[in-house]
């Protein structure tokens, strides 16, 4: 769906394009040819690699998906049996439950947890441009430093445990990232520590563009501000809600450096996620064949997440187009 | 205005002549020996050790081009695999166990056997190091040094505050110690909360309950034995073992426990005779802890074997093989390898070296002590979770099984079993 959607932008530009070496053509008449030669591999140059690389390596790991590949790439054709194989190992059926979970809790909390932040910020705080910053500024450092500074706060043995013990409270247990059924939630939380900026910034960035008429008609009505948020605004920048959803969902499928960091996929192998078992088999397996027919999984995972959304962002083109 | 003589300007001319003579004449005799070498090794006493190497290539006349890929050594296949598809591989890198046979088949490596034959090598080296450095039948890699991975630090403080007094002999006698230390309020067992940690534990005990079921469910994966009473004991003891970890480690290495195994607030160290430099390393004293083998149930301590080596790849310059002659050569000496063991702690893959020497410790003696009376009864085991005993696909699964027996108590033994069983028919 986006492809065609891009196609048509693309399209829409055309006619636009000629306007530029026919300005130059009046100064320079030679040079006409040239530059819109220049102009045109200027734009299709990019885009032809990019598309290239994208959709080349796409079908090349579909390629070696169905091959007997192990430490290289290898021809032949093994049918499903990579997929067959890999769907039997407890690795990738915990990592996709754990998707599930942590997809669900991720996107939920950081969308709330952000939202908070948004509203609270939105009170025209004194300072407000510094606390932005500071809840934007988890999103300037990578996952790896977000996991590792997690796993030293959420080990019992040194982190927020440990403090809360000391300051009296003895029987205070948060242990989480030890036990096998918990320790996917520890990834939320260090998740939504690193995202919740980022949700903040879109939402705040919404409520910031409402029409401030529809604020003043609601304040002469007579709403207060729990009102105000809940059947004005919030309703108004709904469309900013799906936007992050989305774009929190793709993070959330694709997540790997932060277990690797935090968790390392334990403990046992309790907080494996798809990304996480496609370089477990590629690079420690040396089973290049199967971790191929993961990504490929992940891929049409992402696309059932990203389908919706196309469609969705087309039929509301659509309506607005009708209004 | 500089200074011209024509003296100057002769003995210029004469050199500018000779210059490319002498290089053509040199390079027929014999080019000067170059080294491309890849390694995991780039910190620590590895990095010390491998640097020390290369210092004496280099004294014997060559040139060292060492390229280390710091991290997992899966990290350092990586690079191997991307020059290989190039076309390009090293003239040595780090492999070992079968995955010198998996790569091998990959790109050609070149036969080193005369070599090996002129050294005299083969009669010192264990055969089972020997067999996998020979897939095909003749040598295509050199074992550089070897470590045991069966191997029991007690902390001294530790034991006096738990009133042990004698190191445990077998498992029942180490349960009973364990119990000791635990009642005494410390925790019995310094671990780590890393995979291969996990699986370590589980061959550790595997080869002290039965050197012989190990061979056979491990090594030869054989289903009778993975199934075997063995194999189950061996899950009933990690177990226990789990049960005497530090409940807080996360995904940290076992060596964050030093400070408290140095302290006599955890007691016990199951790891490979590596930990003795971590143990000086941070600190301690050689009175500090006793270092022996890990308990054995029946009869004198197995061996279980990890061992790194360098694969010779084909090269096409001629320098390049000259450096793989060379290095073959110097690799083979025993005093490299005594040079090599003092710096990290292993013992030499050479059993004929001396080790009452100074630069070696009593841990190194034992281990070398031990290593050779496995070689005459036949009790030398190759290492699971340090990819020895098999290509990292089937161990990767395997040590899964045992990784996630060890965090989750609920999976009861017997389960576990079938598991392994499973893991290793799925692989």
């Amino acid at each position: 769906m986006p492809t065609t959607e891009g196609a048509a932008r693309v399209r829409a530009a055309g006619p636009a394009e000629p306007a530029a070496p026919r300005a130059v053509n009046r100064r320079t008449p030679g040079r006409a040819p040239v530059i819109a030669v220049l102009t045109q591999l200027a734009i299709w140059v990019p885009l032809g690699l990019t598309a290239l690389q994208v959709v080349g390596f796409t079908i090349w790991t579909t390629w070696v998906s169905f091959t007997p590949s192990t430490l290289l790439p290898e021809s032949g054709f093994v049918g499903l049996r990579n997929y067959v194989r890999v769907m039997r190992t407890p690795n990738l059926q915990i990592a996709y439950v754990n998707l599930v979970i942590f997809g669900v809790g991720f996107v939920l909390l950081t969308s709330a947890l952000g939202l908070l932040l948004a509203v609270l910020l939105d009170q025209r705080v004194r300072g407000e441009n510094v606390l932005r910053t500071i809840f934007l500024y988890p999103l300037a450092v990578s996952f790896v430093v977000t996991g590792t500074v997690w796993s030293w706060l959420l080990n019992p043995g040194i982190g927020i445990q440990r403090l809360v013990n000391n300051f009296g409270w003895t029987g205070f247990r948060f242990d989480w990232i030890v036990q096998p059924d918990r320790a996917i939630y520890t990834l939320i939380i260090a998740g939504a520590w690193q995202g919740a900026g980022f949700a903040m910034a879109l939402f705040l960035a919404g409520l910031r563009s409402v029409d401030s008429d529809l604020v003043k008609a609601a304040q002469i009505d007579g709403a207060g501000p729990w009102r105000m948020y809940r059947r004005v605004l919030l309703p108004t920048i709904w469309p900013i809600f799906i936007t992050v959803a989305a774009i929190l969902l793709q993070f959330a499928i694709k997540t790997f450096d932060l277990v690797r960091a935090l968790t390392e996929g334990g403990p046992g192998i309790s907080t494996m996620l798809p990304a996480v078992v496609v370089y477990d088999f590629m690079f420690q397996r040396s089973e290049l064949g199967r971790g191929a027919a993961v990504a490929v999984l992940m891929l049409l995972t992402l696309v059932v997440v990203v389908a919706p959304f196309g469609i969705y962002l087309r039929l509301r083109a659509r309506r607005q187009a009708r209004a | 205005m500089s200074h011209v003589t024509r003296r100057g300007v002769v003995a210029g001319s004469a050199a500018l002549l000779a210059a490319p003579l002498s290089g053509r004449a040199f390079a027929a005799a014999a080019v000067t020996p170059r080294l491309t070498a890849i390694s995991q090794w780039s910190a620590g006493s590895d990095g010390a050790a491998i640097t020390a190497l290369g210092r004496v290539f280099e004294q014997h006349g060559g040139i060292w081009q060492h390229n280390p890929v710091p991290g997992f050594t899966t990290e350092m296949m990586n690079k191997l695999r991307a020059e290989i598809l190039a076309g390009n591989p090293p003239a040595v890198s780090q492999l070992k166990g079968p995955e010198i046979a998996a790569w091998s088949k990959i790109y050609p490596t070149i036969n080193i056997s005369p070599w090996v034959q002129a050294a005299g090598l083969e009669p010192h080296v264990p055969a089972e190091l020997a067999a996998s450095c020979k897939p095909g039948g003749h040598w295509i890699a050199l074992p550089l040094q070897v470590y045991r991975i069966n191997t029991l630090f007690m902390s001294v403080p530790g034991m006096k505050r738990a009133g042990v007094t004698t190191p445990p002999k077998t498992w029942a006698e180490f349960n009973t110690v364990a119990a000791k230390m635990k009642a005494a309020g410390m925790t019995p067992l310094a671990n780590g909360g890393i995979r291969w940690d996990d699986g370590m534990k589980f061959e550790i005990a595997l080869a002290g309950i039965s050197p012989d079921a190990y061979r056979r469910a491990i090594m030869h994966l054989d289903t009778k034995a993975l199934r075997g009473p063995e194999v189950l004991a061996a899950f009933a003891q990690l177990r226990k073992f789990s049960s005497w970890m530090d409940p807080d480690i996360a995904a940290q290495s076992w060596a964050v426990n030093v400070p408290a195994f140095m302290k006599g607030d955890m007691g016990m160290v199951l790891m490979g005779g590596w930990a003795q430099g971590n143990l000086l390393h941070a600190g301690a004293k050689p009175a500090d802890f006793i270092s022996l083998a890990a308990p054995q149930d029946s009869g004198p301590p197995c061996f279980d074997l990890n061992a790194d080596c360098f694969i010779f790849w084909q090269q096409k310059a001629a320098d390049l093989k000259a450096g793989q002659t060379l290095f073959a050569q110097i690799m083979m000496q025993p005093a490299t390898q005594e040079m090599y063991s003092k710096i990290t702690g292993s013992i030499p893959a050479r059993t004929d070296v001396d080790l009452n020497q100074p630069g070696f410790l009593d841990g190194q003696r034992d281990s070398a002590q031990n290593l050779r009376a496995a070689i005459a009864g036949k009790r030398v085991l190759l290492s699971l979770a340090h990819n020895m005993a098999q290509p990292n696909g089937t161990t990767a699964a395997m040590i899964d099984v045992l990784t996630e027996f060890v965090h989750n108590p609920a999976i009861q033994p017997p389960d576990a079993q079938k598991r392994l069983v499973g893991a290793v028919e799925g692989a």
